[in-house]
Protein backbone atom coordinates (compact mmCIF):
# COMPACT_ATOMS: atom_id res chain seq x y z
CA UNK A 1 0.00 0.00 0.00
CA UNK A 2 2.91 2.21 0.99
CA UNK A 3 4.39 1.39 -2.32
CA UNK A 4 1.32 1.93 -4.49
CA UNK A 5 0.62 5.32 -2.58
CA UNK A 6 4.23 6.83 -2.95
CA UNK A 7 3.87 7.84 -6.39
CA UNK A 8 -0.42 9.34 -6.12
CA UNK A 9 0.30 12.41 -3.83
CA UNK A 10 -3.75 12.85 -4.11
CA UNK A 11 -4.53 9.32 -2.79
CA UNK A 12 -1.68 9.26 -0.57
CA UNK A 13 -2.82 12.55 1.23
CA UNK A 14 -6.25 10.65 2.54
CA UNK A 15 -4.54 7.14 3.26
CA UNK A 16 -1.87 9.06 5.16
CA UNK A 17 -4.33 11.29 7.19
CA UNK A 18 -6.77 8.60 8.04
CA UNK A 19 -3.74 6.36 9.49
CA UNK A 20 -2.18 9.35 11.72
CA UNK A 21 -6.00 9.62 12.37
CA UNK A 22 -6.74 5.97 13.08
CA UNK A 23 -2.74 5.61 15.49
CA UNK A 24 -4.11 8.44 17.93
CA UNK A 25 -7.39 6.38 19.00
CA UNK A 26 -6.52 4.48 22.11
CA UNK A 27 -5.33 0.98 21.55
CA UNK A 28 -8.68 -0.40 23.94
CA UNK A 29 -11.21 2.18 22.14
CA UNK A 30 -10.40 0.39 19.29
CA UNK A 31 -10.94 -3.32 20.68
CA UNK A 32 -14.07 -2.14 21.83
CA UNK A 33 -14.97 -1.45 18.45
CA UNK A 34 -13.67 -4.50 16.55
CA UNK A 35 -15.98 -6.67 19.71
CA UNK A 36 -19.02 -4.72 18.32
CA UNK A 37 -18.26 -4.79 14.50
CA UNK A 38 -17.63 -8.21 14.74
CA UNK A 39 -20.27 -9.59 17.10
CA UNK A 40 -23.24 -9.63 14.62
CA UNK A 41 -21.03 -12.58 13.14
CA UNK A 42 -21.16 -14.21 16.23
CA UNK A 43 -16.99 -13.41 16.84
CA UNK A 44 -17.03 -10.24 19.29
CA UNK A 45 -14.96 -11.99 21.39
CA UNK A 46 -11.62 -14.13 21.13
CA UNK A 47 -9.16 -14.24 18.62
CA UNK A 48 -10.79 -12.86 15.62
CA UNK A 49 -11.20 -9.14 16.86
CA UNK A 50 -7.88 -9.15 18.72
CA UNK A 51 -5.74 -9.93 15.47
CA UNK A 52 -7.82 -7.67 13.21
CA UNK A 53 -7.00 -4.91 15.90
CA UNK A 54 -3.42 -5.87 15.86
CA UNK A 55 -3.50 -5.90 12.35
CA UNK A 56 -4.93 -2.33 11.55
CA UNK A 57 -2.79 -0.96 14.29
CA UNK A 58 0.38 -2.37 12.84
CA UNK A 59 -0.01 -1.82 9.40
CA UNK A 60 -0.69 2.29 10.01
CA UNK A 61 3.08 3.04 10.63
CA UNK A 62 4.44 0.32 8.35
CA UNK A 63 2.48 2.51 5.36
CA UNK A 64 3.14 5.75 6.80
CA UNK A 65 7.22 5.38 7.03
CA UNK A 66 6.96 3.34 3.27
CA UNK A 67 5.16 6.33 2.18
CA UNK A 68 7.76 8.73 3.71
CA UNK A 69 10.40 6.89 3.05
CA UNK A 70 9.63 6.59 -0.69
CA UNK A 71 9.23 10.16 -0.81
CA UNK A 72 12.41 10.91 1.07
CA UNK A 73 14.55 9.40 -1.99
CA UNK A 74 16.68 12.65 -3.24
CA UNK A 75 15.31 14.28 -6.07
CA UNK A 76 18.39 14.33 -7.67
CA UNK A 77 17.98 10.40 -7.78
CA UNK A 78 15.15 10.66 -9.60
CA UNK A 79 16.35 12.90 -12.00
CA UNK A 80 19.76 10.97 -12.97
CA UNK A 81 17.60 7.91 -13.23
CA UNK A 82 15.26 9.55 -15.74
CA UNK A 83 17.80 11.03 -16.99
CA UNK A 84 19.99 7.61 -17.84
CA UNK A 85 16.75 6.44 -19.37
CA UNK A 86 14.98 4.29 -16.79
CA UNK A 87 11.49 3.40 -16.79
CA UNK A 88 9.09 4.51 -13.72
CA UNK A 89 9.03 0.93 -12.41
CA UNK A 90 12.81 0.53 -12.71
CA UNK A 91 13.04 3.59 -11.16
CA UNK A 92 10.85 2.36 -7.90
CA UNK A 93 12.61 -1.08 -7.96
CA UNK A 94 16.00 -0.40 -8.51
CA UNK A 95 15.92 3.00 -6.91
CA UNK A 96 13.70 3.92 -4.58
CA UNK A 97 13.06 0.98 -2.65
CA UNK A 98 16.79 -0.04 -1.90
CA UNK A 99 17.44 3.40 -0.81
CA UNK A 100 14.39 3.38 1.22
CA UNK A 101 15.25 0.33 3.29
CA UNK A 102 16.19 1.53 6.55
CA UNK A 103 13.09 4.21 6.84
CA UNK A 104 10.29 0.96 5.68
CA UNK A 105 12.57 -1.31 8.30
CA UNK A 106 12.11 0.60 11.13
CA UNK A 107 8.19 1.23 10.37
CA UNK A 108 8.29 -2.33 10.77
CA UNK A 109 9.47 -2.57 14.04
CA UNK A 110 7.79 0.18 15.57
CA UNK A 111 4.69 -1.63 14.05
CA UNK A 112 5.97 -5.34 15.35
CA UNK A 113 6.75 -3.33 19.19
CA UNK A 114 3.31 -1.51 19.04
CA UNK A 115 1.62 -4.57 18.00
CA UNK A 116 3.34 -6.87 21.06
CA UNK A 117 1.80 -4.13 23.94
CA UNK A 118 -1.51 -3.91 22.03
CA UNK A 119 -1.70 -7.78 22.43
CA UNK A 120 -1.80 -7.24 26.27
CA UNK A 121 -5.01 -6.11 26.12
CA UNK A 122 -6.02 -9.03 23.71
CA UNK A 123 -6.73 -10.62 27.09
CA UNK A 124 -9.59 -8.47 27.62
CA UNK A 125 -12.03 -10.26 25.03
CA UNK A 126 -10.98 -13.55 26.01
CA UNK A 127 -8.02 -14.16 23.21
CA UNK A 128 -5.61 -14.95 26.34
CA UNK A 129 -1.94 -14.17 25.72
CA UNK A 130 0.69 -13.23 28.19
CA UNK A 131 -1.43 -9.87 28.70
CA UNK A 132 -3.77 -12.42 31.08
CA UNK A 133 -1.27 -12.54 33.59
CA UNK A 134 -1.20 -8.69 34.06
CA UNK A 135 -5.22 -8.62 33.79
CA UNK A 136 -6.04 -11.33 35.75
CA UNK A 137 -3.19 -10.61 38.44
CA UNK A 138 -4.37 -6.46 39.12
CA UNK A 139 -7.64 -8.69 39.44
CA UNK A 140 -6.75 -11.05 42.37
CA UNK A 141 -4.12 -8.01 43.66
CA UNK A 142 -1.08 -10.69 42.88
CA UNK A 143 1.62 -8.59 41.89
CA UNK A 144 4.24 -11.07 41.51
CA UNK A 145 1.89 -11.97 38.22
CA UNK A 146 1.37 -9.06 37.37
CA UNK A 147 5.12 -8.21 37.20
CA UNK A 148 5.59 -11.66 35.50
CA UNK A 149 3.29 -10.71 32.52
CA UNK A 150 5.09 -7.32 32.03
CA UNK A 151 8.43 -8.71 32.19
CA UNK A 152 7.65 -11.20 30.09
CA UNK A 153 5.87 -8.42 27.11
CA UNK A 154 8.63 -6.57 27.64
CA UNK A 155 11.04 -9.37 26.88
CA UNK A 156 9.04 -10.52 24.01
CA UNK A 157 9.25 -6.78 22.68
CA UNK A 158 12.94 -6.28 23.26
CA UNK A 159 13.63 -9.74 21.56
CA UNK A 160 11.48 -8.74 18.96
CA UNK A 161 13.05 -5.51 17.83
CA UNK A 162 16.70 -7.11 18.38
CA UNK A 163 16.09 -9.58 15.61
CA UNK A 164 14.22 -6.83 13.40
CA UNK A 165 17.42 -4.55 13.69
CA UNK A 166 19.24 -7.88 12.61
CA UNK A 167 17.21 -8.03 10.01
CA UNK A 168 17.00 -4.62 9.16
CA UNK A 169 21.12 -4.51 9.20
CA UNK A 170 21.35 -7.78 7.05
CA UNK A 171 19.03 -6.24 4.04
CA UNK A 172 20.24 -2.89 3.80
CA UNK A 173 22.07 -2.27 0.75
CA UNK A 174 26.39 -1.95 1.87
CA UNK A 175 26.56 1.40 0.18
CA UNK A 176 24.77 2.56 2.45
CA UNK A 177 26.58 1.61 5.68
CA UNK A 178 30.59 1.96 4.26
CA UNK A 179 32.53 4.84 6.47
CA UNK A 180 35.00 6.93 4.08
CA UNK B 1 23.61 16.22 -34.41
CA UNK B 2 20.83 17.96 -32.72
CA UNK B 3 18.58 20.54 -34.80
CA UNK B 4 16.56 22.90 -32.51
CA UNK B 5 13.98 25.07 -35.08
CA UNK B 6 11.93 27.87 -33.13
CA UNK B 7 11.74 25.74 -29.70
CA UNK B 8 9.36 27.73 -27.57
CA UNK B 9 8.52 26.64 -23.51
CA UNK B 10 6.47 28.52 -21.22
CA UNK B 11 5.51 27.71 -17.65
CA UNK B 12 2.55 28.85 -16.43
CA UNK B 13 2.80 32.77 -18.18
CA UNK B 14 6.36 32.66 -18.17
CA UNK B 15 8.35 32.20 -21.31
CA UNK B 16 11.40 29.94 -20.52
CA UNK B 17 12.88 29.81 -23.73
CA UNK B 18 11.53 31.56 -26.40
CA UNK B 19 11.82 30.66 -30.46
CA UNK B 20 15.03 29.18 -29.74
CA UNK B 21 16.85 27.41 -32.94
CA UNK B 22 20.66 26.28 -33.09
CA UNK B 23 22.40 23.47 -34.84
CA UNK B 24 24.73 21.38 -32.67
CA UNK B 25 27.08 19.80 -35.10
CA UNK B 26 28.22 16.03 -34.83
CA UNK B 27 31.45 15.97 -32.66
CA UNK B 28 31.26 19.59 -31.41
CA UNK B 29 31.46 20.63 -27.77
CA UNK B 30 28.94 23.57 -27.32
CA UNK B 31 28.94 25.64 -24.28
CA UNK B 32 25.24 27.23 -23.19
CA UNK B 33 25.97 30.25 -20.78
CA UNK B 34 23.87 32.39 -19.30
CA UNK B 35 22.74 34.44 -15.74
CA UNK B 36 20.35 32.22 -13.69
CA UNK B 37 17.02 31.48 -14.82
CA UNK B 38 17.70 32.46 -18.38
CA UNK B 39 16.69 29.01 -19.80
CA UNK B 40 19.88 26.90 -20.44
CA UNK B 41 19.15 23.68 -17.87
CA UNK B 42 15.46 24.05 -19.80
CA UNK B 43 16.89 24.01 -23.24
CA UNK B 44 19.31 21.10 -22.26
CA UNK B 45 16.43 18.72 -20.41
CA UNK B 46 14.28 19.53 -23.72
CA UNK B 47 16.73 17.64 -26.21
CA UNK B 48 16.65 14.01 -23.74
CA UNK B 49 12.57 15.34 -23.29
CA UNK B 50 13.09 15.41 -19.66
CA UNK B 51 10.92 18.77 -20.61
CA UNK B 52 8.31 18.48 -23.10
CA UNK B 53 8.51 21.68 -25.35
CA UNK B 54 5.52 23.64 -26.55
CA UNK B 55 6.19 24.78 -29.68
CA UNK B 56 8.98 24.24 -32.65
CA UNK B 57 10.56 21.06 -33.31
CA UNK B 58 13.87 19.55 -32.06
CA UNK B 59 15.87 16.54 -34.33
CA UNK B 60 18.34 14.43 -32.88
CA UNK B 61 20.30 12.10 -35.45
CA UNK B 62 17.78 12.82 -38.56
CA UNK B 63 14.40 12.30 -35.72
CA UNK B 64 12.31 14.49 -34.68
CA UNK B 65 12.50 13.37 -30.92
CA UNK B 66 9.11 13.16 -30.06
CA UNK B 67 8.79 10.60 -32.77
CA UNK B 68 11.22 8.12 -30.36
CA UNK B 69 10.16 6.18 -26.94
CA UNK B 70 11.45 8.91 -24.41
CA UNK B 71 12.93 6.03 -22.20
CA UNK B 72 14.60 4.74 -25.36
CA UNK B 73 16.27 7.79 -26.27
CA UNK B 74 17.24 8.80 -23.29
CA UNK B 75 19.22 5.66 -23.24
CA UNK B 76 21.30 6.84 -26.41
CA UNK B 77 22.42 10.43 -25.09
CA UNK B 78 24.40 10.65 -21.49
CA UNK B 79 23.72 13.10 -18.99
CA UNK B 80 25.40 14.24 -16.53
CA UNK B 81 24.07 16.85 -13.43
CA UNK B 82 25.48 19.01 -11.15
CA UNK B 83 24.31 16.93 -8.07
CA UNK B 84 26.15 14.09 -10.15
CA UNK B 85 23.47 11.45 -8.61
CA UNK B 86 25.51 8.60 -8.56
CA UNK B 87 23.51 5.52 -6.33
CA UNK B 88 24.87 5.07 -3.03
CA UNK B 89 23.62 1.49 -2.77
CA UNK B 90 25.61 0.83 -5.82
CA UNK B 91 29.05 0.07 -6.37
CA UNK B 92 31.17 2.07 -8.88
CA UNK B 93 30.62 -0.56 -11.28
CA UNK B 94 27.26 -1.28 -10.84
CA UNK B 95 26.63 2.75 -11.79
CA UNK B 96 28.00 2.30 -14.71
CA UNK B 97 26.81 -0.90 -15.66
CA UNK B 98 23.34 1.12 -15.52
CA UNK B 99 22.73 1.81 -18.81
CA UNK B 100 24.69 -1.24 -20.59
CA UNK B 101 22.40 -3.22 -18.53
CA UNK B 102 19.16 -1.73 -19.37
CA UNK B 103 20.68 -2.37 -23.26
CA UNK B 104 20.64 -5.92 -22.06
CA UNK B 105 24.55 -6.06 -23.28
CA UNK B 106 26.22 -9.34 -22.46
CA UNK B 107 28.18 -9.35 -19.28
CA UNK B 108 31.48 -9.94 -20.37
CA UNK B 109 31.27 -7.35 -22.48
CA UNK B 110 29.74 -4.93 -19.86
CA UNK B 111 33.01 -5.76 -17.82
CA UNK B 112 35.33 -5.15 -20.49
CA UNK B 113 33.80 -1.66 -21.16
CA UNK B 114 33.90 -0.62 -17.70
CA UNK B 115 37.49 -1.62 -17.89
CA UNK B 116 38.25 0.71 -20.41
CA UNK B 117 35.81 3.93 -19.26
CA UNK B 118 37.50 3.75 -16.30
CA UNK B 119 41.07 3.88 -17.83
CA UNK B 120 39.55 6.49 -19.75
CA UNK B 121 38.68 9.38 -16.89
CA UNK B 122 41.53 8.14 -15.46
CA UNK B 123 40.02 6.13 -12.51
CA UNK B 124 42.40 3.08 -10.92
CA UNK B 125 40.34 -0.30 -11.21
CA UNK B 126 40.24 -0.65 -7.76
CA UNK B 127 37.50 1.88 -7.88
CA UNK B 128 34.88 -0.14 -9.34
CA UNK B 129 34.09 -1.90 -6.40
CA UNK B 130 33.92 1.65 -4.31
CA UNK B 131 30.85 2.69 -3.04
CA UNK B 132 29.65 6.69 -3.81
CA UNK B 133 30.32 7.60 -0.01
CA UNK B 134 33.52 6.36 -0.02
CA UNK B 135 34.52 8.85 -3.33
CA UNK B 136 36.00 12.53 -3.16
CA UNK B 137 33.67 15.41 -5.38
CA UNK B 138 35.95 15.02 -8.16
CA UNK B 139 36.10 11.43 -8.39
CA UNK B 140 32.47 11.23 -7.89
CA UNK B 141 32.32 13.44 -10.68
CA UNK B 142 34.59 11.33 -13.42
CA UNK B 143 32.14 8.09 -12.38
CA UNK B 144 29.14 10.53 -13.28
CA UNK B 145 30.69 11.04 -16.57
CA UNK B 146 31.86 7.23 -17.14
CA UNK B 147 28.04 6.43 -16.51
CA UNK B 148 27.18 8.55 -18.90
CA UNK B 149 29.82 7.53 -21.27
CA UNK B 150 29.23 3.47 -20.87
CA UNK B 151 26.84 2.52 -23.47
CA UNK B 152 29.01 4.93 -26.19
CA UNK B 153 26.04 7.17 -26.42
CA UNK B 154 26.83 10.02 -29.75
CA UNK B 155 25.57 12.88 -28.12
CA UNK B 156 26.38 13.85 -24.52
CA UNK B 157 24.21 16.62 -22.24
CA UNK B 158 25.78 18.17 -19.16
CA UNK B 159 24.72 20.37 -16.62
CA UNK B 160 27.21 22.69 -14.74
CA UNK B 161 29.00 19.20 -14.31
CA UNK B 162 32.09 21.17 -12.49
CA UNK B 163 29.69 23.39 -10.57
CA UNK B 164 29.96 22.07 -7.03
CA UNK B 165 34.00 21.26 -7.29
CA UNK B 166 36.25 23.73 -5.80
CA UNK B 167 38.56 25.78 -8.06
CA UNK B 168 41.60 23.89 -8.29
CA UNK B 169 40.38 20.55 -8.92
CA UNK B 170 37.61 22.05 -10.84
CA UNK B 171 40.63 22.84 -13.39
CA UNK B 172 42.42 19.54 -12.96
CA UNK B 173 38.41 18.08 -14.39
CA UNK B 174 38.24 20.67 -17.37
CA UNK B 175 42.41 19.30 -18.57
CA UNK B 176 41.06 15.73 -18.49
CA UNK B 177 37.63 16.46 -19.69
CA UNK B 178 39.23 18.30 -22.37
CA UNK B 179 41.73 15.15 -22.96
CA UNK B 180 38.59 12.84 -23.14
CA UNK B 181 36.82 14.56 -25.38
CA UNK B 182 39.99 14.98 -27.96
CA UNK B 183 40.13 11.16 -28.02
CA UNK B 184 35.92 10.12 -27.87
CA UNK B 185 34.66 13.37 -30.30
CA UNK B 186 30.90 13.13 -28.83
CA UNK B 187 28.66 15.41 -29.47
CA UNK B 188 28.51 17.78 -26.14
CA UNK B 189 25.96 20.48 -24.79
CA UNK B 190 27.37 21.46 -21.49
CA UNK B 191 25.67 23.97 -19.72
CA UNK B 192 27.95 26.46 -17.47
CA UNK B 193 27.82 29.74 -15.67
CA UNK B 194 31.24 30.30 -15.84
CA UNK B 195 32.50 32.41 -18.55
CA UNK B 196 36.42 30.96 -18.01
CA UNK B 197 35.46 27.16 -18.43
CA UNK B 198 33.17 28.33 -21.72
CA UNK B 199 36.44 29.73 -23.47
CA UNK B 200 38.55 27.12 -22.00
CA UNK B 201 36.10 24.16 -23.10
CA UNK B 202 34.37 25.34 -25.44
CA UNK B 203 34.15 25.05 -29.71
CA UNK B 204 30.99 27.02 -30.13
CA UNK B 205 29.42 29.39 -27.40
CA UNK B 206 25.86 29.49 -27.13
CA UNK B 207 24.98 33.07 -25.35
CA UNK B 208 21.54 33.31 -23.45
CA UNK B 209 19.62 35.75 -21.76
CA UNK B 210 15.85 35.80 -20.73
CA UNK B 211 15.59 33.03 -22.76
CA UNK B 212 16.64 34.12 -25.84
CA UNK B 213 19.62 33.03 -28.06
CA UNK B 214 21.82 36.53 -27.95
CA UNK B 215 25.14 34.71 -29.98
CA UNK B 216 26.11 31.30 -30.88
CA UNK B 217 29.65 31.43 -32.69
CA UNK B 218 33.09 29.72 -32.35
CA UNK B 219 34.88 30.44 -29.28
CA UNK B 220 37.50 32.95 -31.14
CA UNK B 221 34.53 34.85 -32.94
CA UNK B 222 32.45 35.78 -30.34
CA UNK B 223 35.37 37.22 -28.20
CA UNK B 224 36.86 39.26 -31.18
CA UNK B 225 33.32 40.35 -32.34
CA UNK B 226 30.80 40.13 -29.43
CA UNK B 227 27.27 40.68 -30.99
CA UNK B 228 26.49 43.15 -28.36
CA UNK B 229 26.68 45.09 -24.69
CA UNK B 230 25.39 42.24 -22.92
CA UNK B 231 28.42 39.63 -24.49
CA UNK B 232 30.89 42.42 -23.89
CA UNK B 233 29.59 42.40 -20.26
CA UNK B 234 29.59 38.79 -19.81
CA UNK B 235 32.90 38.45 -21.53
CA UNK B 236 34.24 40.63 -18.99
CA UNK B 237 37.46 43.38 -19.37
CA UNK B 238 39.91 41.23 -19.86
CA UNK B 239 38.70 39.73 -23.72
CA UNK B 240 42.46 40.03 -24.94
CA UNK B 241 44.08 37.87 -22.17
CA UNK B 242 40.81 35.91 -22.13
CA UNK B 243 41.41 35.38 -26.08
CA UNK B 244 45.20 33.98 -24.96
CA UNK B 245 43.81 31.49 -22.88
CA UNK B 246 42.52 30.06 -25.95
CA UNK B 247 45.81 29.22 -27.00
CA UNK B 248 46.85 25.66 -25.03
CA UNK B 249 50.03 24.24 -23.94
CA UNK B 250 49.78 21.34 -26.21
CA UNK B 251 50.23 23.85 -28.99
CA UNK B 252 53.57 24.67 -28.01
CA UNK B 253 55.06 21.31 -26.61
CA UNK B 254 58.49 20.87 -27.69
CA UNK B 255 60.41 17.26 -28.61
CA UNK B 256 63.84 18.43 -27.95
CA UNK B 257 66.11 20.84 -25.78
CA UNK B 258 66.03 17.66 -23.34
CA UNK B 259 66.82 14.27 -22.85
CA UNK B 260 64.77 11.42 -20.87
CA UNK B 261 66.53 8.86 -18.87
CA UNK B 262 65.11 5.85 -16.71
CA UNK B 263 64.69 6.83 -13.48
CA UNK B 264 66.74 3.66 -12.59
CA UNK B 265 69.60 5.57 -14.12
CA UNK B 266 72.48 6.78 -11.91
CA UNK B 267 72.96 10.28 -11.32
CA UNK B 268 76.77 9.81 -12.52
CA UNK B 269 75.32 8.42 -15.48
CA UNK B 270 72.80 10.87 -16.23
CA UNK B 271 75.22 13.89 -15.65
CA UNK B 272 77.96 11.96 -17.79
CA UNK B 273 74.95 11.75 -20.94
CA UNK B 274 73.78 15.22 -20.49
CA UNK B 275 77.78 16.72 -20.82
CA UNK B 276 78.59 14.65 -23.45
CA UNK B 277 75.71 15.79 -25.74
CA UNK B 278 75.86 19.40 -24.31
CA UNK B 279 72.07 19.50 -22.79
CA UNK B 280 70.83 20.99 -19.99
CA UNK B 281 67.99 19.54 -18.90
CA UNK B 282 67.18 15.34 -18.79
CA UNK B 283 63.91 13.80 -16.98
CA UNK B 284 63.91 10.53 -15.51
CA UNK B 285 60.58 8.58 -16.56
CA UNK B 286 59.33 5.27 -15.17
CA UNK B 287 58.64 2.38 -16.94
CA UNK B 288 55.19 3.89 -17.57
CA UNK B 289 56.29 6.89 -18.77
CA UNK B 290 55.47 9.02 -16.02
CA UNK B 291 58.15 11.84 -14.65
CA UNK B 292 59.69 11.67 -11.45
CA UNK B 293 62.75 13.72 -11.55
CA UNK B 294 64.45 16.36 -13.36
CA UNK B 295 68.44 17.05 -13.68
CA UNK B 296 69.64 20.38 -14.24
CA UNK B 297 73.55 21.22 -15.31
CA UNK B 298 74.24 24.86 -14.66
CA UNK B 299 76.11 26.99 -16.53
CA UNK B 300 79.35 27.47 -15.25
CA UNK B 301 79.95 31.16 -14.17
CA UNK B 302 83.66 32.57 -13.72
CA UNK B 303 83.28 32.28 -10.15
CA UNK B 304 81.18 28.97 -9.72
CA UNK B 305 81.72 26.14 -11.73
CA UNK B 306 79.23 24.03 -13.28
CA UNK B 307 76.51 22.60 -10.63
CA UNK B 308 74.55 19.41 -11.13
CA UNK B 309 70.98 20.08 -9.98
CA UNK B 310 68.91 16.92 -8.94
CA UNK B 311 65.04 18.19 -8.37
CA UNK B 312 62.48 15.05 -7.34
CA UNK B 313 59.53 16.77 -7.63
CA UNK B 314 59.12 19.33 -10.76
CA UNK B 315 56.90 21.47 -11.50
CA UNK B 316 54.82 20.21 -14.37
CA UNK B 317 51.96 21.63 -16.97
CA UNK B 318 49.28 19.84 -18.38
CA UNK B 319 48.87 19.58 -22.16
CA UNK B 320 45.20 21.02 -22.00
CA UNK B 321 46.60 23.65 -19.93
CA UNK B 322 45.86 27.08 -21.72
CA UNK B 323 48.62 29.47 -22.04
CA UNK B 324 47.77 31.96 -19.17
CA UNK B 325 47.68 29.10 -16.78
CA UNK B 326 51.10 27.58 -17.90
CA UNK B 327 52.11 31.46 -18.43
CA UNK B 328 51.52 31.59 -14.10
CA UNK B 329 52.77 28.19 -13.74
CA UNK B 330 56.20 29.36 -14.94
CA UNK B 331 56.14 32.62 -13.07
CA UNK B 332 55.59 30.38 -9.81
CA UNK B 333 57.99 28.34 -10.34
CA UNK B 334 60.59 31.02 -11.31
CA UNK B 335 61.65 28.27 -14.04
CA UNK B 336 62.40 29.25 -18.16
CA UNK B 337 60.60 26.09 -19.03
CA UNK B 338 58.48 23.30 -17.87
CA UNK B 339 57.66 19.58 -18.49
CA UNK B 340 54.23 19.07 -20.14
CA UNK B 341 52.25 15.57 -19.30
CA UNK B 342 49.35 14.50 -20.62
CA UNK B 343 45.99 13.61 -18.39
CA UNK B 344 47.70 9.65 -17.80
CA UNK B 345 50.88 11.81 -16.04
CA UNK B 346 52.83 10.57 -18.64
CA UNK B 347 55.46 12.72 -20.11
CA UNK B 348 55.33 14.33 -23.56
CA UNK B 349 57.23 17.36 -23.97
CA UNK B 350 58.80 20.71 -22.53
CA UNK B 351 57.08 23.98 -22.97
CA UNK B 352 59.58 27.13 -23.10
CA UNK B 353 58.42 30.84 -21.85
CA UNK B 354 60.21 32.25 -24.20
CA UNK B 355 57.41 30.50 -26.67
CA UNK B 356 54.59 32.08 -24.39
CA UNK B 357 55.74 35.49 -24.83
CA UNK B 358 56.19 35.39 -28.66
CA UNK B 359 52.28 34.71 -28.92
CA UNK B 360 51.41 37.21 -26.18
CA UNK B 361 53.67 39.19 -28.00
CA UNK B 362 51.31 38.77 -31.32
CA UNK B 363 48.17 39.58 -29.21
CA UNK B 364 49.19 43.04 -28.46
CA UNK B 365 50.70 44.12 -32.09
CA UNK B 366 47.02 43.46 -32.48
CA UNK B 367 45.04 45.60 -30.16
N1 LIG C 1 9.53 23.07 -13.49
C1 LIG C 1 9.42 24.42 -13.57
N2 LIG C 1 8.27 25.04 -13.24
C2 LIG C 1 8.15 26.37 -13.33
N3 LIG C 1 9.12 27.19 -13.75
C3 LIG C 1 10.29 26.65 -14.09
C4 LIG C 1 10.50 25.24 -14.02
N4 LIG C 1 11.77 24.98 -14.42
C5 LIG C 1 12.32 26.17 -14.73
N5 LIG C 1 11.45 27.17 -14.54
C6 LIG C 1 11.71 28.61 -14.80
O1 LIG C 1 12.19 28.73 -16.12
C7 LIG C 1 13.26 29.67 -16.19
C8 LIG C 1 14.49 29.02 -16.75
O2 LIG C 1 14.99 28.07 -15.83
P1 LIG C 1 16.30 27.21 -16.08
O3 LIG C 1 16.26 26.65 -17.45
O4 LIG C 1 16.41 26.25 -14.96
O5 LIG C 1 17.44 28.31 -15.98
P2 LIG C 1 19.03 28.15 -15.92
O6 LIG C 1 19.37 26.70 -16.02
O7 LIG C 1 19.53 28.94 -17.07
O8 LIG C 1 19.46 28.74 -14.62
C9 LIG C 1 13.42 30.20 -14.79
O9 LIG C 1 12.74 31.42 -14.68
C10 LIG C 1 12.80 29.15 -13.92
O10 LIG C 1 12.27 29.73 -12.75
MG1 LIG D 1 20.40 25.44 -14.57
Amino acid sequence: MGFYISSRPNIAKYVINVASIMMTIPSLALYGVMVVAFAPFKLGLGIVPSVSAITIYSLLPITRNTYLALNQVKPEMIEAARGIGMSKNQILWKIKIPLSIPVIMSGIRIAVVMGVSVATYASLIAAGGLGYFIFAGIGRANLTMVLVGAILISALGIGVNYILLKVEDWITPKGLKVKR
Amino acid sequence: MIELTNVTKKFGNKIAVNNFSLHIEKGSLTMFIGPSGCGKTTTLRMINRLTPFDKGNIIVNDTPINDVNPVELRRNIGYVIQEIGLFPHLTVFENVAIVPRLLKWEQKKIERRIEEILELVTLNQSFAQKYPLQLSGGEKQRVGLARALAAEPEILLMDEPFGAIDPINRLKLQDSFLEIQEEIKKTIVFVTHDINEAIKLGDKIAIINEGNLIQYDNVSKILSDPANEFVENLLGQDRNIKALSLKKAKDYVLKDGFITVLDTESRESVEKKMKEKNIKIAFALDENNHLKSRFVLEKATETKKQKFIYNPAPWIIERQNNINEALSKMLEAGEKQLPVVNRKKEFVGIIKLSNIFEEVNKKTNIS
